[in-house]
């Protein structure tokens, strides 16, 4: 098994993420919008916790949204030349997939930890939290939001689908997860909706370590993770394994044969 | 991997095809291919666009998978063992397979660890090709911010990194002026000079393919013509008679009955001369007259070689 083109992948993206200093603060302003500005509204709502129930909310949106945006890198990757270095690479075909799985999540872990680094500055991280369970939500939610954006990224050609994905993938799972609400508190459909989410478990893991009113067993939680995970991977490789979804993609990166 | 020197070519190295077919739909952009590259050869595979050209180098590089028939690359099969052949070659495309965003010194660690290569290695042979290729100045600027030159010539370095034993270059200076197509020649000599390396490329420029060891002709995805390049000129002919005229129709006709088929390139009509016809050919200028604009008779070179077997003449 070679590692160091797993590395390769992963250290990539972390430069590319470090000189992205506007995707980086974006990361860290988006959750914080939520937390202070909605969470601050709707605490007139809903009562003083509200804020405090909403901090796993918006730990687990940076993973979300960081995990998804990297791994939707590749389809950049597909349209610039990298994805051609990568090919010509003495690696299976799977390989690459994992690779950038893992590079995903790792950029999404940079940012949580970082914006998990502000929110206890601002006193938002309470005494309560239980941090080797926090460490292993973090770590399980961004691989589980790495693989769907692996398997999300198997299916677009184009950068022009982004749009398209970030209505009809981040969002909805995003919005139906218990982000926002607990998830037991929400009208059937919804919640069998968010019941069928993957993400809804890994925000469901950092209540856990936070404290703040988790909705499913703990052993669920990981298990949900665990599998989605997998099966998003496995899936995401075969489709850019497989013959006749990977040509057309090689015909895109290489540009029309001759 | 044994790194192959000049002094000691590497006998794996060589380039096989047998029957290679690729078939997209009911189009056959490669149809029944035979190629053996000697290990350490320099050849070239000339064609016109849509010959199969292209395909036939991403199917040996294992990018896109055969229809039928078999490839191997230093004696790997790429259908059974592509993890093998994408070790033992390096690919350069058409298009630049780089990381505009990074610097070059980060787009050749990445290629290296990409092939596993240890940091140490990759900074060790990355300064070594740079000086080889005239970047070693460029070395923590961004790719994006360099000529199309450099970034042609960044791409094989990013290709030979790995040192394989077989190198693939995809028309390696399409789209360069001259002065960037010489010095990329001039550092693919270097290279071979350094390493022995098999190679094998494409190209559009037929004053380019004058420099190696041998030349395919494809045509319509199979091979049809094959020789070293001052053969294969020798064999159309000792002279080529280029004539144009306003009626053009009537002087081709008149000078085919005389000389033998010819080639029409547009307002030119070609005709191949052996020494023999030379002397004809004074009486045949005055018999045509004035219906001729043009009348010239030069040395074939391999751009005549190329339009002759690209409209499908065969040369005797």
């Amino acid at each position: 098994m070679r590692l160091r083109p797993i590395y390769a992948v992963l250290e990539r993206e972390l430069v590319r993420m470090a000189r992205q200093r506007t995707r980086l603060v974006a990361a860290m302003v988006r959750p914080l919008i939520w937390l202070l500005v909605i969470g601050g509204g709707f605490a007139a709502l809903a009562g003083a916790d509200y804020q405090r129930f909403l901090v796993p909310g918006v730990l687990g949106m940076t993973l979300l949204f960081g995990a998804m945006l990297a791994a939707l890198g590749t389809v950049y990757d597909k349209e610039s030349g990298v994805m051609r270095m990568m090919l010509v690479a003495p690696l299976p075909r799977a390989w690459i997939v994992i690779a950038k799985l893992l590079a995903a999540a790792a950029a999404a872990l940079a940012q949580a930890l970082l914006l998990l680094a502000l929110l206890a500055a601002l006193g938002y991280v309470g005494r309560g939290t239980h941090w080797a369970l926090l460490a292993a939500a973090l770590a399980g939610s961004s691989l589980a939001c790495a693989g769907i954006g692996v398997l999300t990224a198997s299916f677009s050609r184009t950068l022009e689908n982004f749009a398209g994905i970030m209505n009809f993938v981040i969002f909805p799972l995003f919005f139906v997860s218990g982000s926002l609400y607990p998830v037991r508190e929400l009208p059937a459909l919804l919640h069998w909706a968010a019941m069928l989410n993957p993400y809804t478990y890994g925000v469901d893991l950092l209540k856990h370590a936070m404290q703040a009113g988790a909705d499913f067993a703990l052993g669920l939680d990981l298990a949900v993770l665990a599998v989605a995970t997998a099966l998003a991977a496995a899936v995401a490789a075969w489709r850019f394994s497989r013959e006749s979804a990977y040509e057309p993609m090689i015909r895109a990166v290489l540009g029309p044969s001759q | 991997m044994n790194a192959p020197c000049a002094s000691g070519i590497d006998t794996r190295a060589g380039v096989r095809a047998s029957g290679l077919v690729k078939r997209y739909g009911e189009l056959a952009a490669v149809d029944g291919l035979d190629l053996d590259i000697a290990p350490g050869e320099f050849l070239g595979l000339l064609g016109p666009n849509g010959s199969g050209k292209t395909t036939t180098l991403h199917m040996l590089a294992t990018l896109i998978r055969p229809s039928a028939g078999s490839a191997a690359v230093a004696g790997f099969d790429v259908t059974r063992e592509p993890v093998q052949v994408r070790e033992a070659l390096g690919l350069v495309f058409q298009e630049s397979a780089l990381d505009r965003t990074l610097t070059v010194a980060q787009n050749l660690r990445f290629a290296g660890l990409l092939h596993d290569l240890p940091p140490r290695v990759i900074e060790e042979r990355a300064s070594a090709l740079l000086e080889l290729f005239d970047l070693a100045s460029r070395r923590h600027q961004p790719v994006g911010g360099l000529s199309g030159g450099m970034r042609r010539a960044l791409d094989i370095v990013r290709g030979v990194l790995h040192e394989p034993r077989c190198l693939l270059l995809d028309e390696p200076t399409i789209g360069l002026d001259l002065p960037n197509r010489r010095r990329i020649w001039r550092f693919i000599e270097r290279l071979r000079a350094r390493t022995g390396m098999t190679v094998l490329l494409t190209t559009h420029y037929l004053e380019e393919a004058d420099g190696c060891d041998r030349v395919v002709f494809i045509r319509k995805g199979r091979a049809v013509e094959s020789g070293a390049p001052r053969e294969l000129v020798a064999r159309l002919g000792r002279h080529i008679l280029e004539v144009e005229a306003a009626d053009l129709d009537t002087v081709f006709s008149r000078l085919e009955a005389r000389l033998g088929a010819g080639l029409r390139d547009g307002e030119v009509a070609q005709f191949r001369c052996a020494d023999e016809d030379v002397a004809d050919l004074a009486r045949l200028q005055a018999d045509i007259g004035s219906r001729a604009t043009a009348w010239r008779v030069r040395r074939p070179n391999l751009n005549d070689v190329f339009l002759w077997v690209a409209a499908g003449k065969v040369l005797h």
